[in-house]
């Protein structure tokens, strides 16, 4: 295992993503967060669905949509890390 | 109705069936691999544990009485998946490097192994643990009592923890896996998340398209108060409850034992960043109808919590409700057997293995005794920490909503975050910031939150509740120092945290790391540009591989012992026997070690054998980041240029100096070669004559000859002071000294140059110093001196009465010898240089000398330990003045 800072590791994209998954902690957090999740609270029905519920799930639908667009470079492994295989151990 | 055998036969069934599994799949990954364990999927839903019964059951519950809130407990997870993933990958990547069994084994391994650490961590852990515990139980036997009629509650719920600890007994602690994994276990909840999962899909689908009309018939007659609850929905509460579950989900012991201890390959954490979001997104998405369906089919006064399974049996679907019970039950074992297994780990690690050091004797060594000891401790753990389970649902009677016991849990693991997040981002944290932060926030969680859960049962009175303790109403612990109007969740967040994260930061600030804990810190802090690093050094590694060799074959057993020592016995090159003990080797076993024990028992355990552990200096600098080994670089570097400049500058100081003395010897020979040239020109020019001339007279002749005579006696003159004065100077002719009296020396010198005063008409004056005037001279040579000077002054002096005056005088330790005229003395305009070779006085025309002898006066006297003068008077004259030294002025 080759313990050396490659300079693939520091690569943009990976920056990038790390980047843009740091903006979409910030804007979850403050679409569900008080005081913005505040404005919400209104007693209207959307396709029959109360606002409040609608907004909150539809926010999180766009968080899980997001984040799966954002992993897909990460699903390789970083090249100097060995999966841990019972193989390997030992 | 659903009967109860049928039911028992259906829970039995199902336990089997994950028992089966964990087996096959434990025995599978011995021989190779199974490639569907290894996918990220697999990950995900183990992950899932998290969705304990609370979810199952309890949030319908919530959801019913406290409207759209119960969500926050699935939103803070999945903020923390979606974009915090990267907090994660460094704990997993951690982890890995460091061989973690456990959050109180990553705590203390970064604080520099500390036991202390460890038991505190571990202490609150097991405290925080027991809530949860007893919280599965009480959904698990209230859910039994739904079906099998009014069975007694304690009663079930004994065998139920019972029959929990049984199965978690054969199921985690079966083997010991030098990573503490538990590939089985994994599998078993992989497919207990699957069940829990269709489970609450299938009655939330039941009771919105089967009891209920549609999503829209559901919230036809909803107004907004059912869906904010009571009061302020999104107020400091929803804050606090979404900061709590974000925070659970990294310091749950079973969610780290999952998602960090359990990871198998990094990469899995890309694909959970969005399918464990989603698969909290399924398990919510028909809790409110369920809850909204409940509110409005079943009588008033059903329990909101069991909604799942009182809807399906109140409809007769008894297919649906074994499914639902499945489901619950499902939630509920996957939970403890996780939390237990991770909290085992971390007292038979933590707790029992140090005090076990201690009491087995050090020479009753066999092979695998600690590791039988290990399972044990184990064993018993987990029976404990279900008795203690069992004891809060006694205690606390059950009779609270299942979301509140859970949240009492949630501010408890709480308590990890600031020396969790301080101990991975902040290379200054200290041992000393993280265990106070740890005991106050601690201390704060046990008496405001804690105690009142157990509503007067417990330690504190419902009077100490009520009124503070012993009536001090500063002290009520819902409104501590008067804080008062807070929820109780949010009081006791603000103040245990709160208190927890300033103590921390506060101490750490106040407190220095030391050798170890700058090490691991640095190790952890920088993990991913340091991976690999050894987590330890021993610089004096006088440890003994036989005593080593013992010691793995006590923890990890004879067979693996065996196969570790031969690899690392290869990787030195060896075809067998034994590795040596270097450091590699000690930190490569310590590593493994901790694997199975945890950091701070393996490395009690390696240093012991080793000797004493020590972190040397230059392995500190070895690990620092690269910016301070820049730094480092660019300070040395600037002190090299300096030195450099100086040196230069030196250099150029002598260089001019070199050059200074070059241009006086090309002057001095230039003048040599002119003084040379004088008197050979006219030897030539008279001997030429005379060889050439036959007709000269007899009388010309003898004159001519005569001056070749004197030039030649001059030329060797000069030729003779040159060397001298170039013996002199380079201090080559040695010059014997003796004592004298300086009087006489005098006396001698005027009485040689009595011929030359008397013919020039000069009258010599003295003033002699009384008594004899001790010097240490060479007599002939300080006659030389005097005469040469004494020469000058009559040769100069072009007074119309020329006087000489000679006076010796003692000063100090100093003998002073002047000679003095009336003739004015040494022009201005050459007495800077008089003392240089070939200078003249200005008396032009009288030109006899070459200029040396003041030169070579002055050489002579330097030889001669003293010197030679020109002394200026007020009135502008000078005179001449030879010192010495008095050789007995010190005695």
């Amino acid at each position: 295992m080759s313990d050396k800072i490659k300079p693939e590791n520091l690569r943009p994209p990976r920056r990038k993503t790390l980047d843009r998954s740091i903006i979409l902690l910030i804007v979850g957090a403050v679409l569900l967060m008080p005081p913005i999740i505040g404005i919400s609270l209104v007693d209207s029905k959307f396709g029959g669905i109360p606002i409040p519920v609608l907004y909150v799930f539809l926010i999180w639908a766009v968080l899980i949509v997001s984040a799966a667009i954002l992993s897909r470079p990460l699903r390789d492994n970083d090249r100097d890390v060995q999966p841990s295989n019972p193989e390997n151990n030992l | 109705m659903l009967s109860v055998n049928v039911l028992l036969a259906a829970c039995i069934g199902y336990v089997i069936l994950l028992f089966s599994i964990a087996f096959i799949v434990d025995r599978r990954t011995r021989k190779k691999p199974i490639g569907w364990l290894h996918s990220p999927v697999v990950y995900t839903l183990s992950i899932s544990v998290y969705c304990t019964s609370w979810t199952f059951y309890g949030a319908v519950g919530s959801a019913a009485r406290n409207g759209l809130e119960f969500i926050t407990i699935y939103l803070g997870p999945t903020l923390v998946f979606v974009g915090w993933w990267w907090l994660l990958r460094k704990l997993v990547r951690i982890g890995r490097a460091h061989k973690i069994t456990s959050i109180a084994d990553l705590i203390s391994s970064r604080y520099g192994k500390s036991p202390s650490l460890a038991v505190i961590v571990t202490v609150i852990a097991v405290i925080a643990t027991t809530p949860y515990i007893a919280l599965q139980l009480q959904s698990v036997t209230r859910s039994y009592q739904v079906i099998a009629g009014e069975a007694d509650g304690i009663t079930t719920a004994f065998w139920i923890a019972a029959g929990m600890a049984l199965f978690t007994i054969l199921f985690g602690t079966r083997n010991l896996d030098a990573n503490e994994r538990h590939h089985g276990v994994v599998a078993a909840i992989a497919v207990e998340a699957i069940v829990k999962l269709c489970a609450l899909l299938a009655v939330g689908i039941f009771a919105t398209y089967s009891v209920a009309d549609g999503l829209g018939d559901i919230f036809d007659d909803v107004t907004i108060e059912a869906i904010r609850g009571s009061g302020d929905i999104f107020g400091p509460r929803w804050a606090t409850l979404m900061f709590l579950s974000a925070t659970a989900i990294i310091c749950l012991p079973r969610q780290f034992q999952v998602t960090v201890v359990e990871n198998i390959e990094e990469r899995h954490l890309a694909t959970a960043s969005w399918l464990f979001p989603l698969y909290l997104f399924g398990m919510t998405l028909f809790i409110m109808p369920i809850a909204l369906v409940g509110l409005d089919v079943m009588p008033a006064g059903s329990n909101p919590d069991l909604y799942v399974l009182t809807l399906p049996l109140a409809k007769q679907q008894n297919e649906l409700v074994l499914l639902a019970f499945l489901g619950g039950f499902s939630s509920a074992t996957s939970m403890v057997i996780l939390a237990a297994i991770a909290v085992s780990t971390m007292v038979s690690n933590h707790i029992v293995m140090p005090v076990a050091l201690r009491l087995i004797p050090a020479s009753k060594e066999v092979s695998g005794d600690v590791r039988s000891l290990l399972l044990t401790s184990r064993r018993i753990s987990i029976g404990l920490i279900l008795a203690l389970g069992f004891l809060y649902f006694y205690v606390s009677g059950g009779s609270d909503a299942l979301a509140a016991i859970g949240l009492i849990a949630f501010v408890g693991v709480a308590q990890f975050l600031p020396s969790l997040l301080g101990g991975v981002f902040w290379r200054g944290a200290t041992r000393a910031g993280a265990i106070s932060g740890l005991l106050i926030g601690f201390v704060f969680w046990v008496y405001t939150l804690f105690l009142p859960s157990f509503g007067g049962d417990f330690i504190l009175s419902a009077d100490a509740i009520e009124y503070g303790l012993w009536g001090i109403e500063v002290l009520r612990p819902q409104a501590l120092f008067g804080l008062t109007d807070m929820d109780p969740l949010v009081h006791a967040v603000v103040w245990s945290v709160g208190c927890n994260a300033l103590a921390f930061i506060l101490i750490s600030g106040l407190t220095q790391n030391n050798a170890l804990e700058h090490l691991q810190s640095t190790l952890f802090v920088d993990v991913f540009r340091s991976a690999g690093g050894a987590p330890s050094s021993f610089s004096n590694a006088a440890a003994d591989s036989e005593d080593l060799f013992v010691l793995a074959q006590r923890i990890l057993g004879a067979e693996p012992a065996r196969k570790l020592f031969d690899e690392m016995a290869h990787a030195q090159g060896q075809e067998e026997g034994l590795p040596h003990a270097t450091d590699t080797v000690i930190a490569r076993l310590e590593r493994e070690l901790s694997g199975s024990i945890g950091a701070a028992s393996a490395h009690a355990m390696v240093t012991r054998i080793a000797g004493r552990q020590t972190v040397g200096m230059t392995e500190l600098i070895d690990i620092a980041d690269e910016t301070q080994q820049l730094i480092e670089t660019s300070r040395q570097l600037s002190e090299k240029s300096e030195e450099l400049q100086n040196t230069a500058k030196q250099l150029r100081i002598v260089n001019e100096r070199l050059r200074t003395l070059d241009a006086q010897k090309d002057d001095f020979l230039s003048q040599v070669s002119h003084e040379l040239r004088t008197p050979m020109t006219s030897i030539r020019s008279f001997s030429e004559i005379l060889m050439n001339d036959p007709d000269i007279s007899e009388t010309d002749k003898a004159r001519f000859v005569s001056i070749i005579q004197d030039e030649s006696l001059r030329l060797t003159r000069l030729l003779d002071e040159i060397l001298d004065i170039s013996r002199l100077e380079a201090g080559m002719s040695q010059i014997k000294l003796l004592q004298m009296d300086a009087n006489d020396a005098v006396q001698a010198a005027l009485d040689t140059v009595s011929g030359m005063t008397r013919t020039a008409g000069v009258r010599v004056k003295t003033d002699l110093d009384e008594g004899p005037v001790d010097i240490l001279v060479n007599d002939d040579r300080l006659r030389q001196v005097m005469i040469n000077v004494l020469s000058n002054a009559v040769k100069y002096n072009t007074a119309s009465e020329p006087e000489i005056f000679v006076r010796t005088k003692r000063v100090n330790n100093s003998v002073f010898i002047d000679i003095i005229d009336n003739g004015g003395g040494v022009p201005a305009d050459v007495s800077g240089s008089i003392f240089d070779k070939f200078t003249r006085g200005a008396h032009e025309g009288n030109n006899n000398g070459a200029g040396l002898g003041l030169a070579i006066s002055l050489a002579i006297m330097r030889a001669m330990n003293g010197n030679l003068t020109l002394e200026h008077m007020p009135d502008k004259t000078n005179f001449f003045r030879l010192s010495l030294e008095n050789p007995t002025a010190n005695l």
